[in-house]
C-alpha cells in the first residue's frame, strides 16, 4: 500500500498542522485548570484586606507590565530600596494576551504580586477575585488626594473607598480634538468646538476631497470614551445587583450623530485604528482630525511623519455650547495581585511607581504615559511646546481635559465581551447592516446576557 | 489451519517481554496522553459545568454540574448558525477550486512532457512554509483598498472593488487558505500519482491513449484514495477557520469576533466565559471526528 503509507504519513503532518491553531484555543480554554475549577471562592481578597502589614525580611516582588521603558523606573526603586526589590516581567498589551495569562495565573496561583491593569479591566479582574484590597495598606488612604478625582473614583468602584481600594491609578488618556490645523486654515475653518460644529466641518472637508476622520470597528473603547463625554454610563451598580445601561438617550443620542455622519460618507469607514491605511490616510491628508487621548500625541508624531508641524489640538468639541465635558479612552492601573504575600510591600512600590516626580518623568518619558497623579501634570516634559505640534504646549489641553472627564462612569465586569458586542455590532453597522443605536440596542441585551452566564444578578 | 494446542513459548511470555512494546510506545503515549487526552478530557468535564456566584455585585464563585445546559446555549447563540453556514459555504466552493488546482498541478509535474519538475514542485509547495499569520498579514496588505497596488491596478482599469467589504471577504480568506494548502495538497496527490506502477503508463501508451485520456481515465480513478482524503481534510481545516479571519479583523470591518466556529470559542474564553467556550470548542471536536470517521469509512472501503 505505497499509497496510503505515504499519503498517511503526510496527512499527520498536516493535521498537526492544521490543529495547531485549533489546539491552541482548546488550550486557552483548558489552561485554567490547574487550580482545580473555580476554587470555591476559597481566597479572597476582600476580607483579608482589613489587614495589611508590612512583612518582615527581604522581599522580592513580581510585577508584569508592558510599558516601553518600566524597567528604568523598577530600576531607580531597586537601587533605593534593598529591602524591597521588584522583578519586572515585560508582557504583550493587556487585551493582547496579559489579561487571559494573568488570569490563568490567578487560577494556578502563581500569579505576580503587582500587574498592569487597565480601568476598564478592574472590575473583570475584581470579578473573578483576582484583585487585593489595599485600603489598608500604609499610605494608601493619604494618597487619595495625590490623585485626579475620576481615577480614583475608579479604583475605588465609585464608593470613595467604602468598597475598599483595588489599584493605584498610573496613567490617563484625557480625550481632545487633534486636527490638521494647515487644512482647517486653508478653508477658513476653526477648531469645532461643539459636535453640531464638528459635523458642520465635515460636510465643508467632503467638498475639499477629505475626511474629518475615520470610525473604526476594533477601538469600541474610543466609543466608549464618547459614551463617557456624554454622561452616558454604561454600566451601574445598584444594590446587590448590576444594571446595565448601555442603551439611553444619552448614548443613543451619541449612537444618532455618529450614524449620520456614517449614512453622509463624511467619515471613513473602511480604516480601523492604528492600521497602516490609517496612518497613510493621515500622512497623505485624507483624513485630517483625530479625537483621541493624551497618549495619541505620540501615535500621530510616530506614523504620520510627513505631517510635522501641522496639526494642533483643541478641547474635545461640546454637545452644549459652553460645556465643559472630556472622555477618557485608556489609561491604566497598578494593582495588586489577589494571591500576593506582600501586599503591604506591593501597595507601597505602586504608590512610589505612579506618584514619585522621578517615576512619573520616565513612564512619560520612555512609555508615553500621561500620569494620573495631579504632581505629575506638573512635569516639566508636560509644560512644553511640543515641535510637532506647531510648537504648541499640547498638554495643557490635557491637563484641562483631565480635569473635566466625570467622575461617575462605571465599567462593567464583562467588559471584553461588551467590547466585543459594539466592535460586531459596528462591523455591521459601517457595513450597512443596522445603525449604531440598534448596535447600542444589542449590546445592552447581550450584556445583559453576558452578566447572567457569569451569574451576576442583573437588571436590563 | 489445525487448532492443537499451540506452542506454550507464544502463550507464556515472559513478563518483561509482553511490555517492551508500551515501553517502545511511552514517548508517543505520554505526551499524547497529556497534551490531547487530558486537555480534551477537561474541556468536556469544564463543558459540563457553569459558573455559579454567591454575595453581591463581586461575589464568589463556585463551579456546579449543568448537564449539557453550555451546550444548549452554544446552539442558540445567534451567531452559532451564522458562523457554521459561512464556513460550510466556504467549503463548498474553496474545497473544490483548491483541490481542482492541486489535481492539474499534480497532474503536470506528472506528465512526460513536463520540465524542471523540481524546481516547481518547489515553489508550489513554497506558501505552505510561510506561517499562517504572515501570509494572512502580507495577504492584508495586499487587499487594503489604500495600500494594495492590485487594487490601485483595477482602480486604474476602471473597476473599484473593496476586497475587505462585507461582500468579498469571505472570498478574499478563500483565496488566502487556497494560495496556502494548493501546493500542498498537491504533493500529496503527487506523490500518489508517483506511486503508480510505471507500467500501467506504458500499457496505457500502447495502447493509444493520449496524455489527456490517461490523466482522466487511469491516473485519477488510480489516486482517488488520496482525493478523498485531500477532501475531507481540507474539510476539517476549514471548519477550524481561525488564523486568516482573526488577522483580518484588524484591518477589515466585516469580520466579527464571531465569524467563525473557532473565533467564536475564542471570544468566548477570552470573555471569561470558558465553560461555554469549552462547550463550543467540544462541539467542533465532535464535527471534526465525525468527518475523519466518515473518511476512514470512505477509504477502507475502497480499499477493503
Amino acid at each position: 500500500m505505497a499509497i496510503g503509507e505515504r499519503t498517511s504519513s503526510l496527512i499527520r503532518t498536516s493535521l498537526v498542522r492544521r490543529c495547531m491553531v485549533g489546539a491552541a484555543v482548546v488550550a486557552l480554554t483548558t489552561a485554567t485548570g490547574c487550580g482545580g475549577g473555580g476554587g470555591g471562592g476559597g481566597k479572597d481578597g476582600g476580607a483579608d484586606g482589613s489587614s495589611c502589614k508590612p512583612s518582615s525580611g527581604k522581599v522580592t516582588l513580581q510585577y508584569w507590565s508592558w510599558v516601553p521603558g518600566m524597567q528604568k523606573a523598577v530600576d531607580l526603586w531597586n537601587s533605593g530600596h534593598p529591602d524591597v526589590q521588584v522583578e519586572l516581567k515585560t508582557t504583550p498589551a493587556g487585551n493582547a494576551g496579559t489579561y487571559q495569562n494573568m488570569s490563568n495565573a490567578l487560577k494556578a496561583g502563581n500569579a505576580p504580586d503587582l500587574g498592569q491593569v487597565e480601568y476598564d479591566s478592574l472590575a473583570s479582574f475584581r470579578l473573578k477575585d483576582g484583585l487585593r484590597d489595599i485600603a489598608k495598606c500604609p499610605g494608601v488612604d493619604a494618597a487619595q488626594r495625590k490623585f485626579v478625582d475620576w481615577t480614583w473614583s475608579q479604583v475605588g468602584f465609585g464608593a470613595d473607598g467604602r468598597d475598599g481600594i483595588w489599584a493605584v491609578p498610573q496613567d490617563t488618556g484625557p480625550m481632545a480634538l487633534f486636527y490638521r490645523k494647515d487644512v482647517f486654515d486653508k478653508l477658513g475653518l476653526k477648531a469645532p468646538t461643539t459636535w453640531d460644529e464638528y459635523a458642520a466641518d465635515a460636510v465643508r472637508l467632503k467638498k475639499a476631497g477629505k475626511y474629518i476622520t475615520h470610525f473604526s470597528q476594533t477601538d469600541p473603547n474610543w466609543f466608549t470614551g464618547l459614551l463617557w463625554q456624554r454622561k452616558a454610563t454604561m454600566f451601574q451598580r445598584d444594590g446587590d445587583s448590576w444594571k446595565v445601561t448601555v442603551d439611553r438617550p444619552e448614548s443613543r443620542q451619541v449612537a444618532d450623530y455618529w450614524q449620520k455622519l456614517i449614512d453622509r460618507k463624511l467619515v471613513a469607514t473602511d480604516l480601523q485604528g492604528f492600521s497602516p491605511a490609517l496612518y497613510k490616510s493621515w500622512n497623505d491628508g485624507e483624513v485630517v482630525t483625530w479625537i483621541s487621548a493624551a497618549w495619541g500625541y505620540s501615535t500621530i508624531r510616530d506614523n504620520a511623519k510627513s505631517t510635522a508641524g501641522k496639526w494642533a489640538v483643541a478641547p474635545m468639541p461640546q454637545w452644549h455650547p459652553g460645556d465643559q465635558q472630556a472622555g477618557n479612552w485608556g489609561g491604566s492601573t497598578t494593582a495588586v495581585l489577589s494571591g500576593s504575600k506582600h501586599p503591604a510591600e506591593a501597595a507601597r512600590f505602586a504608590l512610589w511607581l505612579d506618584t514619585d516626580p522621578k517615576a512619573l518623568e520616565i513612564l512619560n518619558r520612555e512609555g508615553g504615559l500621561y500620569p494620573a497623579a495631579k504632581a505629575g501634570l506638573d512635569l516639566p516634559a508636560l509644560k512644553q511646546p511640543v515641535d510637532f505640534y506647531g510648537k504648541q504646549r499640547i498638554f495643557d489641553v490635557f491637563a484641562k481635559a483631565s480635569a473635566d472627564v466625570d467622575n461617575g462612569f462605571t465599567w462593567g465586569p464583562t467588559m471584553t465581551d461588551t467590547y466585543r458586542f459594539i466592535s460586531d455590532g459596528t462591523a455591521g453597522a459601517v457595513g450597512g447592516k443596522g445603525t449604531l443605536a440598534d448596535v447600542l440596542k444589542q449590546t445592552q441585551s447581550q450584556s445583559v446576557d453576558s452578566l447572567r452566564k457569569q451569574s451576576l444578578d442583573v437588571t436590563g | 489451519m489445525t487448532t492443537t494446542t499451540a506452542p506454550p513459548r507464544a502463550r507464556r511470555r515472559p513478563a518483561r517481554q509482553a511490555l517492551a512494546p508500551y515501553a517502545f510506545l511511552l514517548p508517543f503515549l505520554v505526551p499524547f496522553v497529556l497534551f490531547t487526552l487530558v486537555p480534551v478530557g477537561y474541556a468536556f468535564w469544564q463543558s459540563l459545568h457553569k459558573t455559579e456566584r454567591t454575595g453581591g455585585t463581586f461575589g464568589h464563585t463556585h463551579s456546579v454540574f449543568a448537564g449539557f445546559e453550555q451546550y444548549a446555549d452554544v446552539v442558540h447563540e445567534p451567531f452559532f448558525g451564522d458562523s457554521v453556514v459561512r464556513v460550510g459555504v466556504f467549503a463548498l466552493v474553496q474545497i473544490p477550486v483548491m483541490l481542482l488546482l492541486a489535481l492539474v498541478l499534480a497532474l503536470l509535474l506528472d506528465s512526460t512532457v513536463a520540465r524542471l519538475k523540481r524546481f516547481f514542485r518547489l515553489v508550489y509547495f513554497v506558501p505552505y512554509g510561510i506561517p499562517g499569520v504572515v501570509a494572512a498579514v502580507m495577504w492584508a496588505f495586499l487587499y487594503d483598498p489604500r495600500l494594495s497596488p492590485i487594487v490601485d491596478l483595477l482602480k486604474s482599469a476602471g473597476t473599484q472593488v473593496d476586497l475587505l467589504g462585507s461582500h468579498l471577504i469571505l472570498f478574499s480568506i478563500g483565496n488566502v487558505v487556497t494560495w496556502t494548502y494548493t501546493g500542498y495538497n498537491m504533493l500529496i496527490l503527487y506523490s500518489a500519482l508517483q506511486a503508480l506502477p510505471a507500467d500501467i503508463g506504458e500499457a496505457a501508451r500502447v495502447d493509444g491513449a493520449g496524455g489527456w485520456t490517461t490523466a482522466t481515465r487511469i491516473k485519477i480513478p488510480l489516486i482517488r484514495p488520496a482525493l478523498v482524503l485531500t477532501g475531507v481534510f481540507s474539510l476539517i481545516g476549514t471548519f477550524q477557520l481561525f488564523t486568516e479571519p482573526q488577522v483580518f479583523r484588524t484591518i477589515s470591518t466585516s469580520v466579527t469576533s464571531t465569524y467563525t466556529p473557532n473565533l467564536a470559542a475564542y471570544s468566548l474564553a477570552s470573555g471569561d466565559n470558558y465553560s461555554e467556550a469549552a462547550a463550543l470548542s467540544v462541539l467542533l471536536a465532535a464535527v471534526t471526528f465525525l468527518l475523519s470517521f466518515a473518511f476512514l469509512r470512505l477509504t477502507s472501503r475502497r480499499q477493503g
